[in-house]
């Protein structure tokens, strides 16, 4: 489902990523980590095709990103969900609003996205929390609407950056429980974190990278 | 088809903007009416110019003393113009009689005459089909090779400078309009430009959540069309109460105004024009903005 083939990615002479091969399969959740700064985010930005490699092949659900043009971008990430590490939410709209974006721009119509919406919203308990405005949720009700937000299309992937990041271990707990009924449903899922609490015992791939080299490919127990 | 959506997200940014989409829609506006009262002054400046000549008729001088004989074929050799309706003889008599019924009581101006100075004359009408500046002055040129006719006046100079003027008129009402309408584009242009920018924001989030170009920009499309016909129904109720408050007004104290024309039906497509310009200005703004 996502395959990286000797990427290269840099930034102004500043290696991000150097020379990563790595395969996450269909319906697998996989664990991206390593320390700040180690070139996560790259990572999975060159997936969603926010960056483009330097060097080496990317390829998509079947598609080898490279032949992939400016104009098509837009189909590749309608496939896939993603949790930003900034949270990307839109001050000035309500969380009902914030959510059925996703929708919208799938051009999904009008009833549809009020149940779907609502069905979300339910799934991370902010049913009440419909028509307030970003600004007035916790930090943890924020990351369950961006959360809610890339689930809510059924993307076939899905990429989370640092989604517990500054939460207690409770609310992080039932975070991962969302992931783990989307992944359920053969949702493929690459989660990037710091927090190897996340992926202990679970025995699920985890890719470990340091400054921008993949060190070591295990499994979480 | 227009997605309901992008027309919500347009309203939104309508009704969150409204200080600069209202100045817009005035600037529009104002442009517009500016535009469509230099076209009503030219379009009545043309419809007066057209009635003009065909009130119109030539005065042919004749040599002194001419034959009957002589004067029958130049009355005859007139006639056969086709341009030509009627050819009325007028003896320097009949001329002086005219001339005296006309002064009425001044006719002291022309005591002390011995000779009566007028010559005789052949007044010619035109038809109405036949009344162009070009056709006159053919028949003028026509007429004065005729033995026996010594001079034609057919106010050439008046409709010589009369057709200038309107040419002129003309060309600096399509100057004007093509300026002003420049300028409503470049309004809506930069209005749209700033409702972009005050959008980037989330519109680069829209972009990373997977929407198309089409979908980022069809509600702008929307706003400028909007703001563009808001502009033009601006200028059209403006044109309106303008020929009622004071055009219709001017006309009870003076009558000239009577003759002024309004047409109203082609000023009705006025919000239309401002759409188009709205449109034309967002389309050029979309085009050049990189996102
Ligand atoms: N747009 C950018 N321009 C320049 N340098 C960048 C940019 N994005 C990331 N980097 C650099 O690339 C490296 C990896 O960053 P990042 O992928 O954000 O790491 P992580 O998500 O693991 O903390 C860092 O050194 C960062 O400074
Ligand atoms: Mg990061």
């Amino acid at each position: 489902m996502i395959h990286f083939q000797n990427v290269t990615k840099d930034f102004d002479n500043q290696t991000a990523l150097k020379d990563i091969s790595f395969s996450v399969d269909k319906g697998q959740m996989v664990f991206l980590t390593g320390p700040s700064g180690s070139g996560k985010t790259t990572l999975l930005k060159l997936i969603y095709l926010a960056e483009r490699p330097d060097n080496g092949e990317i390829i998509i659900d079947g598609y080898d990103t490279s032949q992939i043009k400016d104009s098509g971008i837009p189909l590749v990430r309608r496939s896939i969900g993603i949790v930003f590490q900034d949270f990307r939410l839109l001050e000035n709209r309500t969380v009902f609003e914030n959510i059925s974006i996703a929708l919208r721009i799938r051009g999904i119509g009008e009833k549809e996205t009020k149940t779907r919406t609502y069905d979300v919203l339910k799934n991370v308990n902010l049913r009440h929390k419909a028509d307030s405005y970003p600004k007035r949720l916790s930090g943890g009700e924020q990351q369950r609407v961006v959360i809610a937000r890339a689930i809510v299309p059924e993307p076939v992937i899905l990429l989370a950056d640092e989604p517990t990041g500054n939460l207690d271990p409770d609310t992080a707990e039932g975070v991962m429980n969302t992931f783990k009924n989307v992944h359920a449903k053969g949702t493929t899922i690459l989660i990037a974190t710091h927090n190897r609490e996340l992926y202990r015992n679970t025995g699920n791939k985890v890719l470990r990278l340091d400054s921008g080299n993949l060190i070591g490919e295990e499994f979480g127990r | 088809m227009i997605a309901p959506y992008a027309l919500k997200l347009a309203v939104q940014s309508l009704l969150k903007e409204k200080w600069i989409n209202l100045l817009s829609v005035m600037t529009i506006g104002a442009g517009l009416l500016i535009i469509s009262v230099s076209f009503f002054a030219l379009y009545n400046i043309d419809i007066a110019t057209k009635k003009l000549p065909k009130k119109f008729s030539m005065n042919v001088y004749l040599d002194n003393n001419l034959q009957q004989d002589r004067l029958d074929s130049i009355m005859d050799a007139i006639r056969k113009n086709r341009a030509v309706l009627s050819v009325r003889y007028i003896s320097k008599d009949e001329a002086m009689k005219e001339l005296k019924s006309y002064l009425k009581n001044s006719d002291y101006i022309l005591e002390g005459l011995e000779e009566n100075p007028l010559p005789d004359s052949l007044e010619i009408k035109l038809r109405k089909d036949a009344t162009g500046r070009e056709t006159a002055q053919q028949l003028a040129r026509e007429a004065l090779k005729i033995k026996g006719v010594a001079e034609v006046d057919y106010g050439e100079n008046f409709l010589t400078t009369l057709t200038a003027i309107k040419k002129g008129f003309n060309a600096i009402g399509l100057v004007f309009a093509v300026i002003l309408s420049t300028g409503i584009i470049f309004v809506c242009y930069s209005t749209v430009k700033i409702l972009f920018y005050r959008r980037t924001e989330e519109i680069e989030t829209f972009k990373l959540l997977g929407a198309t170009k089409g979908f980022i920009r069809t509600p702008f499309l929307i706003e400028g069309a909007f703001i563009g016909a808001c502009g033009g129904l601006l200028s059209l109720a403006g044109c309106f109460s303008l020929y009622y408050t004071v055009l219709l007004r001017l006309s009870v104290t003076m009558p000239v105004f009577k003759a002024v024309l309004f047409p109203a039906n082609l000023f009705l497509p006025l919000p239309v024009i401002g759409m188009l310009l709205g449109l034309a200005g967002a389309t050029i703004a979309l085009g050049r903005i990189r996102y």
